[in-house]
């Protein structure tokens, strides 16, 4: 952790050897395929007020998008939002979200003395670090989505997940934004924030009648393990297949999500309440409905893609998990019983213990299983009572096999992919480029 | 026709590494050598049943462990004359540190275990993440740890398994071991869950079950089930760096 935080100082000539540095060895490591965390550690070991003086110089500020699922998303749905706004935005790569990343994608944005032109930064950050970036890049808005069962391995506990979320966002400047539907997130202590706290929420009802709710983590630690009741400044009124209707501030937007779920209807709510609160006057929920139109489904999460290669044939639809409650409230989501399932695990989801936890009611036939954890898979999903075509772990030879079966009705697939092998599926259909603009 | 009972204890609060799959585990493979199973979920403040065969309890954070601590103690007599009278009690991850002496947080606060099992536990600052695999007098067991939770055996003779590869929660000899047994009460960290990967360990279970009721099983029936489990741990055994290649970034 940081001893003192930098202040921000302004941008001008002094930055422009570490700021070149950074921007050199950028070059050179992207020369080598390499990661892009060293420029970014560079330049602060040079210019340690370099973070908070690019930082200062958003006019509509920083904000924070934090949660355990839907980050990317709703990070996604922010930017475009606000650009839909008329503003320019600027966003860190997907998955660049720990502190080096973040330093790298806003070195790459600077000019040589410091400068960087964009009204505000969305920006995606991992809950281990948002504490220590908030006091170097001031947020003025943090955005908490939710608390999740996920990576036990990482945090140990989810409560501690949650304190993460709710300690970061005391720094928050300008508005605090967290979900009412979240057992610990609705027990912010909101006397104990800077900034006033806004809650987004989905409609009782329409929580109700989903099959497993929304999998956010019980509160195993207050004696109350549901949630504290809190009005939502953005409430889902509506949803449809990918049309949701959601109220913000009095005023309702009409939205089409980029991808059917439940949880997206509840980072849309998110993402609007943010935007409200950031534009104030300025917002516009025809606006926003637009942002929404011309959003193109994010890696995975909903993408089609041609299986064989013709835009006019048959597609496959990726749907990624990453644990429990993101593959739940996908199954949930499921717009009838898929004609011909894909499932892939490897070894990029570590413990797939939490597979038991799953209701596989939704999907009662896969055709291929695979992935290095093809047959931990197929143990869960047969326990599950879920019937198996074939268990090959190799992700190749699984989509020869997919590409073998006679064409869908429907004209579509659906490939349920854990991140690695939905980037590996990707390239295989073809899709080379790498997931980082959006 | 013959019924086993099946308990599995606070599955709200201590069931977030996929436990119920041990209760699966347990029910398909006594359903594949002839005996009919029912399981009771069991909450805080519910009774388990009187016929009781088969307790699972499963894992969760330290706040559920402090959440079920006054139930699960209210229930140590019944639970240590459970297992001295021979029931099968399988436990994972936070039930079993609760189920010995005492449980040290790191935070300097520690929880008094109910004794039933021989062992002390201290958290360590050390996560222990990876594929496991332990010799048993019943066969090699594999699965996945991820704890950090260190354990001080106070009846060396109930340590039941030898580290071949992983962490393991407690010292044994020269080395580390897994899994403690006391009369037919196991207690590990090892997730996976552990007994459908492991059919062999489940019959070891199954068996005492039979012999605790005087019950006669069929050769168990071959399944899919048998056939995923059986690759599974060809490919967790064959493993060349079961240690490698997860993501762990310090906080
Ligand atoms: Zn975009």
């Amino acid at each position: 952790m940081m001893a003192a935080a930098p202040q921000a100082r302004s941008a001008g000539p002094r930055y422009i050897v570490p700021v070149l540095a950074g921007k050199l060895a950028r070059f050179a490591t992207r020369l080598r395929g390499g990661g892009s965390a060293f420029p970014g550690y560079l330049t602060n070991r040079m210019a340690p007020t370099l973070l908070p003086t690019l930082a200062d110089q958003f006019r509509y500020g920083v904000i924070f998008v934090l949660g355990s699922n839907g980050k990317t998303t709703t990070t996604h749905m922010v930017s475009e939002v606000l650009r839909a706004h008329g503003l320019k935005v600027f966003t860190n790569p997907t998955g660049a979200n720990l502190p080096q990343g973040v330093t790298s994608a806003l070195l790459a944005d600077a000019s040589l003395t410091g400068r960087i032109k964009a009204d505000v930064a969305v920006l995606e950050i991992d809950e281990g670090y948002a504490a220590d970036l908030a006091d170097r890049l001031s947020p003025s808005v943090i955005l908490s989505l939710n608390v999740q069962v996920d990576q036990l391995f990482r945090f140990f506990e989810t409560e501690r997940v949650a304190d993460m979320m709710l300690d970061a966002s005391t720094r928050a400047s300008g508005h605090v934004v967290v979900n009412r539907d979240d057992p610990y997130l609705s027990k912010i202590d909101v006397d104990a924030m800077k900034a006033p706290v806004s809650f987004f929420g989905i409609a009782e009802d329409i929580v109700a009648a989903s099959a497993h709710g929304l999998s956010n983590a019980a509160d195993t630690r207050s004696g109350t393990a549901g949630t504290t009741p809190r009005d939502a400044f953005a409430e889902v009124r509506e949803v449809s297949g990918r049309d949701i209707v959601v109220n913000v501030g009095g005023a309702d937007a009409r939205i089409t999500l980029p991808a059917r779920g439940l949880h997206y209807a509840a980072d849309a709510a998110a993402a609007l309440t943010v935007a409200a609160r950031v534009l104030g006057d300025e917002f516009d929920t025809d606006r926003a409905a637009a942002g929404f139109a011309t959003m193109a489904p994010a890696y995975g999460r909903g993408e089609v893609i041609p299986l064989r290669g013709n835009p006019a044939g048959e597609q496959v639809e990726f749907v990624m998990f990453k644990n429990a409650p993101s593959l739940q409230m996908n199954l949930d989501a499921l717009d009838g019983t898929p004609e011909r399932a894909l499932i892939a695990i490897d070894d990029g989801t570590p413990d797939v213990s939490w597979l038991y936890d799953v209701d596989f009611a939704p999907l009662p036939r896969v055709d291929v299983v695979t992935g290095e954890k093809a047959h931990q898979l197929a143990l869960a999903l047969a326990y599950a009572g879920v019937e198996i075509g074939t268990v090959e772990p190799d992700m190749e030879k699984a989509v020869q096999l997919m590409r073998s079966f006679p064409e869908t009705a429907a004209g579509r697939q659906v490939w349920f992919v854990n991140y690695e092998l939905m980037m590996i599926g990707r390239r295989i259909l073809g899709r080379e480029e790498q997931e980082t603009r959006r | 026709m013959t019924q086993v009972t099946i308990a599995q204890l606070y599955p709200a609060e201590l069931g977030v590494t996929g436990d119920r799959g041990n209760v699966r585990a347990i029910e398909r493979r006594l359903a594949a050598r002839g005996v009919e199973t029912t399981t009771v979920l069991v909450a805080p403040g519910e009774r388990l049943p009187d016929a009781l065969d088969v307790l699972v309890i499963g894992n969760g954070p330290l706040s559920a462990l402090r959440g079920v601590h006054a139930d699960l103690t209210a229930r140590k007599d019944r639970l240590d004359a459970f297992v001295s009278d021979g029931g099968v009690l399988f436990s994972v991850g936070g039930s079993a540190e609760l189920l010995g002496e005492r449980l040290d947080a790191p935070d300097g606060e520690s929880l008094d275990g109910i004794g039933v099992l021989p062992y002390r536990v201290a958290r360590v600052s050390a996560r222990r993440v990876g594929y496991i695999i332990v010799d048993t007098p019943d066969g090699p067991v594999v699965g996945f740890e991820d704890h950090a939770s260190e354990w001080t055996l106070i009846d060396a003779a109930s340590a039941y398994g030898t580290v071949r590869d992983g962490h393991g929660s407690f010292t044994r000899g020269e080395g580390r071991g897994e899994f403690v047994r006391v009369g037919n009460a196991f207690s590990s960290n090892v997730q996976g869950p552990v007994l459908p990967l492991n059919p062999a360990l489940t019959d070891v279970l199954v068996d005492a079950v039979a012999e605790r009721r005087g019950l006669t099983l069929s050769p168990a029936r071959a399944s899919d089930l048998d056939e995923y489990a059986d690759a599974a741990r060809t490919k967790i055994l064959m493993r060349p760096t079961r240690d490698k290649g997860f993501k762990t970034i310090q906080v």
